[in-house]
């Protein structure tokens, strides 16, 4: 990796048991859209078996986790590869704070209802990541 | 002989992934409901009761999306060993997928894609229900 790189690396949970494991891999890909060179998404699945390329970016990059339900399993794997986040997002709280329904979504494919939803967090992540950003920048200048 | 099968999918980002993760959604609830659970990694990693319940109750199908064979490792550091492991890329050539045409981040559960690899699956799930 490059010396010079600055990313956040992106954790989400990535799960598959719940709507909001959808909603949150969704919201994951939707970040890297809007922020092709800022930022990294991370694997949980290959982090939570440690492969090295993705423990490196965990390490050297800032992290913003977003934890779909409520064992907070992006967190867990997070506090257990000793990283303390930048950044915590939990789906729960911006579908309150934005009143966001999504009662009656599947997770095997949302509609426009869902997509709302994770419209809402991925625009809560750019939000922290362009801070994280920001923080970096102005603490090196 | 089993009386359920522990699907443990990757879980990974890349289009082979979304279409495990697809597939398994229709082997779990369409194909298979009464005879799979469907593991959660994150979860099992985080020691969600549930799904560490799964792998020690059921013999595990690893669906991994590429040679990393993350989901059967997880199932290993969680003191357990998947009975099977298929991957995605091995079902995308033995069916003849024609991968490049699927999209990358999404793929829809009645895409006659996800339908073939989720038929494929659930008769791993018969042959290792019928030991």
């Amino acid at each position: 990796m490059d010396e010079r790189d600055f990313r956040v690396a992106v954790l989400g949970c990535n799960g598959i048991g719940r709507l909001v494991s959808t909603i949150v891999r969704l919201a994951g890909y939707q970040i890297r859209r809007r922020r092709p060179d800022q930022v990294v998404l991370l694997s949980s699945g290959r982090l939570a078996v440690k492969e090295p390329e993705h423990v490196e970016a965990l390490r050297r990059y800032p992290v913003l986790v977003i934890d779909g339900c409520r064992p907070h399993c992006a967190s867990f794997l997070c506090d257990e590869l000793g990283k303390r986040p930048a950044a915590r997002l939990y789906v729960a709280d911006i579908a309150a704070e934005k009143r966001i329904s999504v009662a009656g979504e599947k997770r095997r494919g949302l509609t426009a209802k869902g997509m709302k939803l994770v419209d809402a967090v991925a625009e809560r992540a750019v939000e922290e990541i362009d801070r994280i950003v920001a923080d970096e920048m102005l603490s090196t200048l | 002989m089993a009386e359920k099968v522990c699907l443990q999918p990757c879980l990974g980002l890349r289009k082979e992934a979304v279409l495990g993760r697809q597939a398994l959604y229709v082997v779990h609830e369409d194909l298979l409901p009464e005879e799979t659970v469907l593991g959660c990694g994150p979860a099992l990693n985080a020691n969600v009761q549930e799904d560490v319940d799964f792998i020690n109750l059921y013999p595990v199908l690893s669906v991994e999306a590429c040679e990393l064979d993350c989901a059967a490792k997880l199932v290993k550091k969680k003191g357990r060993s998947a009975a099977r492991t298929v991957r995605i890329t091995d079902l995308v050539r033995e069916l003849n997928i024609d991968f490049s045409a699927l999209p990358e981040e999404d793929i829809a559960a009645d895409d006659p894609a996800v339908q073939a690899v989720a038929r494929r699956i659930a008769e791993h799930v018969g042959e290792l229900l019928a030991g």
